[in-house]
């Protein structure tokens, strides 16, 4: 009978060694945690530059002056955008998203808005693309602006027929920042066949008060993507039919 | 198989005491240590069963949510002493059993003990006991909280990418909101217009997933004032982080005021509030 | 012709250069990544030309594309050159046979399709390391961007996107990292085998997993997975192209684990050395004969799962959209019939090799050693019960609830069973605190806290609180982190000298232990503590209320990279600068520590004859497992094959 393991010289040194033998230690292990920081840094902005998220600047809403809300004086702002029937800003020749999906529809010229806390802020959209029927009716509503109100083309509304809504625009604050806080309201479809690049636009105005300071997020909540519910593709792209409204 | 003398004391593993050590005090040694450090540990462990889940939950407002406190208070004493017995003999054999001098060579080897069955039989018998406890508790508990009494406040609940709104049949009443009255029992109807959601009152302790297509079910009772939220605890995309609504709790009258704010007429908000039970 | 290659190596049999043969001589990972570029690209341009215009466009051109990858990968490393040979009417000589298993090919063989099951399981381990590596750094990327309730790191998208591919890239490394370094490198050696079963198909088990990690990859540029791991339908129907991708490679991944899990039955139950009774085999080959069971059962339920998912995406049925006779439950039924054994198939078979390294340790015999076989099979027999304790919250058949209740509590009791083993084993033993004992008693603590932390998971009730939030979080990182996957560390301590023939420095080691250790704790009980705040789980954006719980969990996360990165260069100092290991550093008893290091090609110079089973310590010698004096005085001649083992490089 032979162990075969006792036939085997065993290595120069017993295993008792290896807590004794560290040869360029430090050096080594510097070395070690340096390659493996940069890689994580590596990755970190690689993911931070990534393609889907937004791409563009942010709108710094325009001081229009000083107006008075249910008899409080406050600052008063305005913000102005679009909603393309594409991202590739077609309508007014400015891509919206230059690396990103021309086909989708979007908001623009940018998906991040700042307004001043607790101040008036007007907002004039126009909405350029076609549409169709909500997911839910309950989005045919404006809510959460001054009078509950919101002017479309000059006319006054409080809802609009949920069958010919091109986008909303749908504000609440994240968790954390004022909670009650909520706004949506609904941009009717421009008539036409297909998201036609043809020109024509709604005009969509309406005020709302704006919150605590901190962020908001808003989104679209008209099905306007791919997919089974329509919430594929744009809808869960940021920056396309999504964005924040930072509230300073 | 034979018995090493030096732990003859500990009746689980050792078939035979020895007389020789049999004679020692009991706490000197490695069993009685063994019970000082399963004694404290278990001490510890209740310790945190009481305290930390009362202090690490948020107030829960439900009776639902109560139960579930005190899911966590009972399920922790009933692990603690098993964790600790399993804890106190790794915490012995570092302390008493532990090879010291030089570690580049293997100590002798120690006793051939290669199996107790009256250990584990024992261990088989107290494991099983333990379970059939948590499972009197849970089934007990679960079967109280899937009956509707009657009389329920119906609200039906829809979770879409990435809103919920709360609709109170009979009023009209469709918000954003979540407003409860207290000590009424509320059945939430949840359903989704697109992907999975999760429907989750956090305060109520409750929660149960919203799909497209059908309508799941859920019940709490709420038994205190205050105000919760609702999170949606299912990845549904992009916007999943900011998927939330505001909730509180309120009294009958309260809530009959608020049905008539969000535009019920009077009647039916008081026929909704102020149910007679 | 015949192929034995049982028969002893004579040095006239060797070298047989890689100009011996024609184009398979040559193949090795660059012809597979040049070939899988090359096929991807055909199904690209092929998929392109078909399907212009049409509705289903994307997803059909990701599909294509990807499998033409796959097959062209494999192709081109060479996983189907012996069933191509067979069509084509040529059977494999010895010398084909010689030349696969590496045969004088020095290290280039760990870069080729290559049989030997030794140079299939360090394959391996680097594979696991690299995903282990991917997987951690998407984890950073997560805790960095929960810095601060509201922090402009990452888009919602992209962390979306990190949480799914974190979830899978994890999930793929620990079903592999027991199965596939140690089932592979030492599991036919315990039990007196030559190799495994099938060795070719051993090798195709690693390739066509490699194959499966640039899709996983690639869902990053195509727009993301953003459904989770569980990828749960109808989200993930709606979700990216990026999601066939993943599908794809979940599919391969099911062919490669499978493929692994056949062959590791096969090898045990007919290659077992004279004598090797079932009742002898020591308890690391029990589990992973257990775990490779349950994979053969659990696998398919994912194949189906993400095939239907594929043909919902590009052919528009409908198996998981509700309003058109699917629905998401089908999804998550499937997706967790696969999901809670395959829990299970990634913790047994790293509690195999823990036990064995816990008795190796204790000087003693495995305390219960047929009671802790019946606990594994037990485990997994309950384990094919449990799975819809994933949906006591969906709604789904409300009244399985009770029923699911019983049987996920009680497969406590044989997981109990598994921890009176360990304590058994440490009872009165003379314990070694050497480093893989370390990782033993952390894994005894961890588990016990993911173990009762689960209780509270089972109780439905209780259930409906913690569902979907943190809490569930932390408890399965203490169970597949702080259990299985520790446990596996300390496997690897324990078998680092034997598969690179260098010891493994413990004072390097145990800094990284104490900072792993410590690590855990702080990083788990941060995500308990948000747990039990009510924070939900997956959120990029969390409520400020949760501030201090991420605060805690986001430091703990930093001190387990610092750990893992210390440990991952104490492995690496090793190996450079490491001591040449003895055969038998553990004085253990197993067979694998009877063969030489490097362990030659056949492991055996002379067959083995077992008669007893390898726990005998404190026992009476002989009983250990016994080994025939070789007959041949050829023996001397036999190439020792692994001594320029890569890994094992020693430039000093």
């Amino acid at each position: 009978m032979v162990d075969v393991a006792a036939e085997v010289p065993a290595g120069p040194t017993g295993p008792g060694d290896a807590t004794r033998r560290v040869r360029r230690g430090p050096l080594g292990f510097a070395i070690t945690l340096v390659i493996a920081l940069a890689v994580f840094a590596g990755v970190g902005l690689l993911f931070h530059a990534q393609t889907y998220s937004s791409p563009v600047g942010t709108q710094v809403a325009t001081k229009v002056g000083t107006s008075t809300v249910n008899g409080v004086a406050m600052q008063h702002v305005s913000l102005h955008f679009n909603t393309y029937p594409d991202a590739s800003g077609s309508v007014n020749g400015v891509p919206i998203h230059p690396g990103g999906n021309q086909s989708w529809p979007s908001y623009g010229p940018t998906n991040q808005y700042q307004v001043p806390a607790h101040a008036l802020v007007t907002v004039t959209i126009r909405q350029y693309d076609s549409g169709g029927s909500l997911n839910n009716p309950w989005f045919d509503k404006v809510r959460g602006t001054v009078g509950g109100t919101a002017r479309i083309n000059g006319k006054v509304v409080t809802s609009i027929n949920p069958n010919n809504v091109g986008h909303t625009f749908t504000v609440r604050g994240t968790p954390g920042t004022d909670p009650g806080f909520f706004l949506n309201v609904p941009l009717p479809l421009v008539p036409g066949d297909s998201q036609a690049d043809n020109g024509k636009y709604e005009t969509i105005v309406f005020s709302f008060v704006s919150g605590d300071k901190g962020l908001y997020a808003w989104n679209c909540e008209f099905p306007c993507g791919t997919s089974i519910a329509g919430f594929g593709g744009p809808m869960n792209a940021f920056g396309y039919m999504s964005g924040f409204v930072h509230v300073v | 198989m034979s018995s090493d003398p030096s732990g003859a004391e500990e009746p689980p593993v050792l078939e035979q005491g020895d007389s020789i050590v049999a004679r020692r005090p009991f706490f000197s040694g490695p069993a009685g240590k063994i019970f000082i450090i399963w004694f404290l540990m278990t001490t510890v462990g209740v310790l945190i069963g009481i305290f930390a889940p009362h202090h690490l939950l948020p107030t829960l407002l439900s009776t639902e949510g109560t139960d579930v406190w005190r899911t966590m208070v009972l399920f922790t004493i009933l692990a603690a002493p098993v964790a600790a017995f399993v804890y106190a003999v790794a915490a012995y054999s570092l302390i008493g059993w532990r090879h010291r001098g030089n570690q580049d060579e293997p100590p002798e080897d120690g006793p051939p003990l290669r199996g107790n069955s009256t250990v584990t039989a024992i261990w088989l018998g107290v494991s099983s006991v333990l379970v059939l406890v948590l499972l009197a508790w849970g089934l007990a508990v679960y079967s109280a909280e899937s009956v509707s009494p009657p009389h329920s406040l119906q609200i039906d609940v829809t979770g879409q990418q990435w809103v919920w709104t709360f609709s109170y049949p009979g009023t009209g009443v469709e918000t954003r909101s979540l407003v409860l009255p207290i000590n009424r029992p509320v059945q939430f109807n949840v359903t989704s217009v697109d992907v999975t959601h999760g429907f989750w009152p956090v305060d109520l302790g409750v929660q149960v997933d919203a799909n497209p297509g059908v309508v799941t079910v859920i019940r709490a009772t709420p038994d205190k004032l205050g105000k919760f939220t609702v999170r949606c605890s299912q990845l549904c995309g992009l916007y999943h982080s900011f998927m939330y609504a505001p909730g509180s709790v309120v009294t009958a009258a309260q809530f009959s005021q608020w049905l008539q704010s969000e535009g019920a007429s009077t009647t039916t908000a008081q026929a909704t509030a102020l149910v007679k039970q | 012709m015949t192929t034995d290659l049982t028969r002893p190596l004579l040095l006239e049999d060797t070298p047989i250069g890689p100009t011996a043969g024609g184009f398979y001589r040559r193949q090795n990972v660059y012809t597979g990544l040049a070939a899988g570029i090359l096929l991807g690209f055909v199904g690209w341009l092929i998929s392109n030309a078909m399907l212009e215009g049409s509705n289903w466009g994307t997803d059909m051109v990701v599909t294509v594309t990807m499998v033409g990858w796959v097959i062209g990968f494999n192709l081109g490393v060479g996983t189907f050159n012996a069933p191509l040979r067979w069509m084509l009417g040529h059977d494999q000589t010895y010398e084909d046979e010689l030349y696969a298993a590496g045969v004088g090919q020095g290290r280039k063989r760990y870069y080729k399709f290559c049989t030997d099951h030794k140079v299939v399981g360090t394959q391996y381990l680097v594979l696991v390391v690299v995903l282990f590596a991917i997987g951690g750094t998407l984890a950073m990327m997560m805790r960095t961007q929960l810095i601060t309730p509201h922090t402009d790191f990452l888009s919602a998208n992209a962390y979306n996107a990190i949480v799914s591919i974190h979830g899978m890239c994890m999930i793929i490394a620990t079903i592999i990292m027991v199965t596939g370094p140690f089932t592979n490198f030492v599991m036919p050696i315990m039990i007196g085998a030559k190799d495994m079963a099938f060795p070719r198909l051993n090798a195709m088990s690693f390739w066509v997993v490699v194959s499966a990690i640039p899709p996983l990859l690639a869902t990053f540029v195509l727009g993301g997975v953003d459904a989770g791991w569980t990828t749960y339908a109808p989200l993930s129907v709606q979700a990216p192209p990026a999601m066939d991708a993943f599908a794809i490679t979940m599919i391969v991944f099911v062919i490669s684990v499978t493929v692994s899990g056949v062959n590791s039955i096969v090898t045990v139950l007919t290659m077992r050395a004279k004598g090797m009774t079932l009742g002898r085999l020591p308890i690391f080959t029990w589990a992973s004969l257990v775990g490779a069971a349950l994979s053969i059962y659990a696998m398919p339920a994912l194949l189906i799962a993400f095939t239907s998912m594929i043909t919902d995406r590009v052919v528009g049925t409908s198996f998981f959209v509700a309003g058109q006779g699917g629905t998401g439950w089908l999804w998550e039924n499937a997706f967790w019939i696969f999901g809670h054994p395959e829990v299970y198939i990634i913790l047994i078979p790293p509690v195999g090799a823990m036990l064995e390294v816990a008795s190796t340790f204790a000087r003693k015999p495995l305390f219960g050693y047929k009671v802790t076989i019946a606990a594994f099979v037990a485990v997994a027999a309950l384990s094919i019960m449990v799975w819809a304790h994933h949906m006591f919250t969906t709604g789904w058949a409300p009244e399985l609830a009770g029923p699911f209740m019983v049987t996920t509590e009680i497969i406590s009791i044989p997981t109990g069973i598994i921890f009176l083993c360990l304590i058994g084993t440490l009872w009165k033993g003379r314990i070694w605190t050497r480093l893989p004992m370390y990782f033993v008693y952390l894994f005894l603590w961890n588990f016990i806290i993911g173990g009762v932390t689960g209780i509270y998971l089972s109780d439905t009730p209780a259930d409906e609180f913690f569902h979907g939030d943190m809490f569930v979080t932390a408890h399965f990182h203490y169970t597949l982190l702080g259990g299985a996957m520790i446990a596996a560390t300390a496997g690897l301590c324990y078998w680092f000298p034997k598969i690179t023939g260098k010891m493994l420095n413990e004072r390097i080691g145990k800094t990284a232990f104490w900072i792993i250790a410590i690590g855990i704790q702080v990083t788990y009980f941060g995500m308990f503590w948000e747990g039990f705040e009510g924070m939900p789980r997956r959120v990029a954006f969390y409520d400020p209320i949760f501030q201090h719980a991420n605060d805690m969990a986001t430091v703990g996360a930093y001190m387990l990279m610092l750990g893992w990165i210390v440990l991952l260069y104490a492995g690496i100092n090793s190996l450079r600068h490491g001591p040449v290991a003895p055969a038998n550093p553990w004085h253990s008893k197993t067979l694998e520590w009877k063969v030489p290091t490097p362990v030659p090609l056949v492991n055996f110079l002379v067959d083995p004859v077992v008669t007893s089973d390898p726990y005998g310590y404190g026992e009476p010698e002989p009983v250990g497992p016994l080994i025939i004096p070789p007959p041949h005085p050829d023996r001397e001649l036999v190439p020792n094959l692994s001594s320029d083992n890569p890994l094992a490089k020693d430039d000093g």
